[in-house]
């Protein structure tokens, strides 16, 4: 059985001065993977005593769209970036994949600051985040930092936050209408999934010519990862010449190159060349509509 | 030519159901209640060694920490007596309870259960029916693991083949599924109340089932154990041992603290402990003519009956019966066996042995019309049963109409099979495929010569003419209460307001034995239609002496009562009221015994069921051939039910219906790893959610049955056993390829085989 | 364990508790509050029985700790009913036959309330998406969604 002490954070100060003063500190957002952690007393969820909940601290819960970026609070629910007319407007590819996971009620609760920190290799935000170049903010009573997701990334269920810190913001660069983007997600059924495999692409297409593509798998390997061999393969490539079926395989062997043969791999190794073929096919499509 | 009967009235527990008054066993709270809570098994086989108690029993808060030596008999089970209460030296499965506690909070009694300790000793354990055939028994005091061996003798299958141009064997596997009810199970046991040594309330789907297990256990008389039961939140046959059990271990620290103990498992532990639907192992061989007629079948089916025998005599019998599908075969030798094994336990589960056999008997269907050139509508047209057709075990059905022509023809037309089976047949390309599948059955109503087959019902008329009803049958969720309401009022000539259907107590209700087999409609319909005529015959005789008639001139309708000629003579209250200070009696026992049949077990025929219901369901899916999904679009579901009580709680049964064969088709499976169960929530046991339904066309068909209440039969168990099947050829001729096991999930689909992660070390 | 004290607001009647750092708002609800219409059917937020609807949102009970919503307005399905008139939700479920075994019912009505709060005139697939984390296993859905589409239509009408 998990005990614990519970302690609500009325303001940020107030969390980080708690995160600070001990070392034994969970946080709790909207709890939708938190609790059931304890509930079955995952390891993931052990070796705390103090549960710090922020799900009050209302300054973590905006979207602001600035010069160069939009700064989203790391309480955001995934409902919230679903309604946002901002994220609809510059990273559809954020919206869909919200649009995702689980159901009304955890997308009600579930933040995507939780989502990141839980750092699932399945969870749904992190494939488009990363291939949005994200960078998030951690905050302590030490100052702050900003690291790329990427970076900040560790392993499956790790990150590289230090225990007196609080992620506070997602920063994602603004990108130009040249890039285009496509979530797909597998699952074993219609709704409330865990993404057996989910995919983020996003591409720039400058007169039918690619640049600065991105190739992110999630649930492929143990997090996800920009595949790097699949984006130098179409990088500077005209759309006209790029066969998806061809890309597609590329994507599957660069993941045995990573996980090595898995008892998934048969299923895998087929179906993430069938979702990366699809992205890219509904991509070039709609750059065709756009010229 | 009805006014209650036939229509879709509300349902009677509507209102409370809606507005969350509707109390079910967790809901439940009395003064005093202690919370019981059950330590179980940490390996699926292992001897017990040693169990301490003592740090548990002295934790404040705990009343009482017990185990199976407390237990006055630890063995019970409706056929055979196997199943152990609490595990007593040895552990059979995973889901066996060790020890379990009564203590004041939740909380309390969980930090009980972790201060037991015990020590155990692993045995290696027999996890596949088929070794288990040839391995030493589990149970100590059994020759074998052979649970049983039922067989089914038609002609000479030698002969058969000899005859056939073209000759098929297969084999076809099944899974593991949970019922997935929404409510786990709960109960809650009070000492000595109303007259009762015990009185046990909660989500019991048989009350004279559990009554006796408790009884059994407890060494005490049937009259002294109370249950009731409360409004439940789903079965499907899932809440009879597993519940009997909770039962016992609920009255028997009830007894030991003399205080209200609750029980209430949480998911993990209804999946980990609960009894499954039966894995089949299965193999056909199936002779036909070159122009598609069924020359010979021999089948042989192996049934996971996992560490207790519960159901697992009864569940191949329908198999046995039912395994050649609904065709004329002129010959046919079917066996089918049941063994232990350390898996989870298999029992009754809507359905019971048929979704199994349909989804081999069909696939096969589907196969044999490929190899002989045939479309799945035609050879089925070649060989169903028909009026005075003569079935597998020898029936000749001569009492009813075998109507599946009728539902093949009505399904097809529905969901336009022909001209989309063509279309389909075609060359496809593209990332995603289309295919349409069909499957048809039939199924024996009520228990069959599985057991004695009666029901009783009591109806009361009351002073001021309203009535109240009670049987010895219970709600399941499937309407029950309503149609059996509908039954009373249809006779008396009263509307539903008027009546007021009482919840099942064993010690009141006419022990009607259980609430399973499709059988309410049909078995307990004919007791209520019996106790209301019953009552109608006192009071239409008093009141036809009153007015110098005899009571055949008498019309019960609208609250009144009539002449033949539409006189109004009186209002039924007023008739009641009459007639109650006249002491006429007007409360009646009804009593319905069904029409005799009979099984040669030796020789592996005979009569076994005395009605059938016939079904065709179709299916028409999307395959994508990258990914391995599946999207079912829409579903025909075709069923003569005799007649429909309540058409549109009928059309939810089949509603409701197809979307479990869609479960069992294509999502779901209990994950079992030597034994232990790697999917215990309902986060990785995956039922079909609102988005995963297809567009369903449901389908009434009625032919009155000479024997069921106005021609009533059997729906809830007909709907989702064809489901799985039709998917599984739907799916074939989308990629072409033929899937034998289920579920038809993504690794299956795409690679044609099954991926499995395996449990990990512990 | 130190108790949290806790001011939430159900169905309209303000309530000052002292709970523990685990007590779930199911808990609170079921246990303390005696408002047994929310239902426990996983515990992990994958069935929705418990759903009850927090500041306008549908959410799982079960996956909220009390503690967390000090001053928080909480609607389960006993405050559906106002002055013994019936939700037309719940007027339509009756009508459809949407209920079975009524476990599912509760969470059902909530997050179909919470969708028509949102967006009164939602299609069928809204519906379905609205009510795709509470799982039924008895009815197929269909009657639900028939009853929670006459239900928008019956508001519809009522509003103009």
């Amino acid at each position: 059985m998990i005990d614990y002490e519970f302690i609500k954070a009325r303001s940020l100060k107030e969390a980080l001065d708690f995160l600070g003063n001990y070392e034994d500190v969970k946080a709790i957002a909207g709890g939708t993977d938190l609790i059931v952690d304890i509930r079955k007393e995952n390891v993931r969820a052990k070796g705390f005593k103090r549960l710090l909940d922020i799900s009050g601290l209302k300054e973590l819960e905006f979207i602001e769209k600035e010069r160069d970026r939009v700064v989203l609070g790391a309480l955001l629910t995934h409902t919230s970036l679903i309604e946002s007319p901002i994220i609809e407007q510059h990273f559809p590819l954020l919206a869909s994949a919200a649009k995702t996971i689980g159901s009304p009620q955890i997308r009600n609760r579930g933040t995507i600051g939780g989502n990141i920190n839980n750092a699932s290799p399945a969870a749904d935000l992190l494939p488009p985040l990363i291939a949005l170049k994200a960078q998030v903010k951690l905050c302590s009573v030490r100052g702050e930092r900003t690291m790329s997701l990427e970076e900040f990334l560790a392993g499956p269920y790790k990150t590289n936050r230090q225990s007196d810190e609080l992620m506070t913001e997602v920063h994602i660069p603004l990108v130009n209408e040249d890039y285009l983007g496509n979530f797909q997600k597998i699952g074993r059924r219609k709704a409330m999934n865990i993404a057996r495999l989910n995919l983020a692409i996003l591409l720039g297409i400058n007169d039918g010519t690619i640049f600065d593509p991105r190739v992110v798998p999630g649930a492929a390997t143990a997090y996800p990862i920009r595949f790097g061999k699949v984006e130098e393969a179409i990088s500077g490539k005209d759309i006209k010449d790029i066969d998806p079926v061809e890309i597609g395989e590329l994507a599957s062997e660069e993941m045995i190159s990573f996980t090595g043969v898995r008892w998934s791999t048969p299923y895998k190794r087929v179906a993430l060349a069938s979702l990366v073929k699809r992205a890219l096919e509904s991509i070039f499509q709609e750059a065709k509509v756009d010229e | 030519m009805f006014s209650t009967v036939n229509k879709p009235v509300e349902r009677i527990d509507a209102y409370e159901k809606v507005t969350g008054r509707a109390k079910y066993g967790a809901d439940l709270q009395f003064a005093g209640m202690l919370y019981g809570k059950v330590l179980r098994a940490r390996y699926p086989s292992a001897k017990i060694k040693k169990i301490n108690v003592e740090r548990a029993r002295s934790l404040p808060g705990v009343w009482a920490v017990m185990t199976a030596e407390d237990v006055p008999c630890n063995e019970i089970g409706v056929i055979i007596q196997d199943q152990q209460i609490l595990a007593k030296e040895r552990v059979y499965y995973i889901g066996d309870g060790i020890a379990m506690v009564a203590a004041e909070s939740l909380e309390t009694a969980a930090r009980a259960l972790e201060a037991i300790e015990v020590e155990y000793e692993e045995i290696p354990g027999v996890f596949c029916p088929i070794e288990a055939k040839n391995e030493s028994p589990i149970h100590p005091d059994r020759r074998d693991n052979e649970i049983i061996h039922h067989k089914l003798r038609k002609g000479d299958v030698n002969k058969g083949f000899a005859d056939s141009d073209v000759i098929l064997n297969r084999e076809y596997d099944t899974q593991f599924v949970e019922h997935g009810y929404l409510e786990p199970e709960a109960v809650v046991a009070v000492p000595h109340e109303n007259g009762s040594l015990v009185t046990v309330y909660g989500s019991v789907q048989n009350i004279f089932a559990t009554r006796d297990a408790v009884a059994r256990c407890l060494k005490a008389g049937l009259s002294e154990i109370r249950i009731v039961q409360n409004h439940i939140g789903g079965s499907f046959g899932g809440k009879d041992e597993v519940v009997s059990s909770m039962a016992c271990r609920a009255a028997i620290l009830a007894l030991k603290t003399n205080r209200p103990v609750k029980m209430v498992n949480t998911r993990e532990e209804s999946i980990v402990e609960s009894y499954k639907r039966h894995p089949y192992k299965m193999k056909y061989k199936v002779g036909a003519t070159k122009d598609g007629r069924l020359s010979a079948m021999e089948i042989e089916v192996v049934a996971d009956g996992g560490a207790y025998a519960c159901q697992t005599p009864f569940v191949p019998w329908r198999s046995v019966v039912q395994a050649t599908g609904p065709y004329e075969v002129p010959h046919v030798k079917t066996d089918t066996y049941g063994y232990y094994t350390n898996n989870v336990y298999t029992g009754a589960m809507r359905g019971y042995g048929s979704p199994q056999v349909i989804f081999a008997n069909e696939s096969l269907m589907d196969e044999l019309a490929q190899e002989l050139g045939l479309s799945p509508l035609e050879i089925r047209m070649k060989n169903i049963l028909r009026n005075g057709s003569v079935t597998a075990s020898g029936q000749k059905l001569d009492r009813h109409e075998v109507s599946l022509a009728e539902v093949i023809e009505k399904a097809a037309k529905a969901i336009d099979f022909e001209e989309k089976y063509k279309r389909y047949s075609k060359p496809q390309s593209g990332d995603t495929r289309r295919g349409i599948g069909m499957a048809i059955s039939y199924r024996g109503c009520s228990l069959g010569a599985e057991a004695v087959d009666a029901a009783g019902a009591v109806l009361s008329i009351q002073k001021d003419g309203s009535v109240y009803l009670y049987s010895g049958l219970a709600e399941n969720g499937q309407g029950l209460k309503t149609v059996f309401c509908q039954i009373a009022a249809e006779e008396l000539g009263v509307g539903m307001k008027h009546v007021t259907f009482l919840e099942a107590n064993t010690l009141i209700s006419p022990d009607s034995g259980s609430t399973v087999a499709s059988r309410s409609t049909l078995v307990g319909g004919n007791a209520v239609l019996n106790a209301a005529r019953r009552a109608k015959d006192a009071l239409s005789k008093f009141v036809a002496d009153q007015f110098g008639l005899s009571s055949s001139d008498l019309v019960f309708e609208d609250d009144y009562l009539f002449t033949l000629d539409g006189k109004k003579l009186i209002s039924f209250a007023e008739a009641a009221n009459k007639a109650f200070w006249a002491g006429v009696q007007l409360s009646h026992v009804g009593w319905y015994v069904a029409p005799s049949i009979h099984w040669d077990e030796e020789a592996g025929k005979g009569n076994p069921y005395f009605t059938y219901v016939y079904a065709c369901q179709m299916a028409e899916v999307e395959v994508d051939m990258g990914t391995g999904e599946v999207t079912v679009l829409n579903m025909a579901a075709a069923h003569d039910v005799g007649r429909a009580i309540n058409p549109e709680m009928l059309k939810g049964q089949i509603y409701g219906g197809v979307m479990m064969g869609l479960g069992y088709g294509i999502l779901e499976e209990v994950e079992i790893d030597e034994g232990y169960i790697l999917n215990l929530n309902f986060d990785n046991y995956l039922m079909p959610t609102s988005k995963d339904m297809p567009t369903i066309i449901p389908i009434i068909v009625e032919n009155p049955d000479p024997d069921g209440p106005y021609g009533a039969k059997s729906i809830g168990e007909p709907t989702l056993e064809l489901g799985a099947a039709a998917i599984a050829n739907a799916i074939a001729q989308a990629t072409g390829k033929r899937i034998r096991s289920l579920p038809l999930n993504l690794e299956r689909v795409l690679l044609g085989y099954p991926l499995k992660k395996g449990r990990g070390k512990k | 364990m130190s108790k949290i004290e806790v001011n939430i607001t159900v169905n309209g009647a303000k309530h000052r508790l002292e709970v523990g750092p685990k007590e779930r708002l199911i808990d609170t609800l079921r246990e303390r509050l005696h408002l047994t219409g929310t239902k426990e059917g996983c515990g992990v937020g994958e069935c929705g029985a418990c759903t009850v609807i927090l500041d306008g949102e549908a959410v799982h009970s079960c996956l909220i700790l009390t503690a967390q919503v000090d001053g928080s307005e909480v609607l389960t399905v006993e405050g559906l009913e106002v002055d013994g008139r019936l939700h037309p939700l719940q007027e339509a479920f009756i009508q459809h036959h949407a209920i079975q075994c009524g476990f599912c019912t509760p969470g059902m009505l909530m997050s179909a309330k919470a969708l028509l709060d949102k967006n009164p005139n939602p299609t069928r697939e809204e519906i379905k998406t609205a009510i795709e984390g509470n799982l039924c296993r008895c009815t197929g859905y269909e009657q639900i969604i028939e009853a929670i589409e006459s239900a928008a239509n019956e508001l519809q009408a009522a509003s103009h």
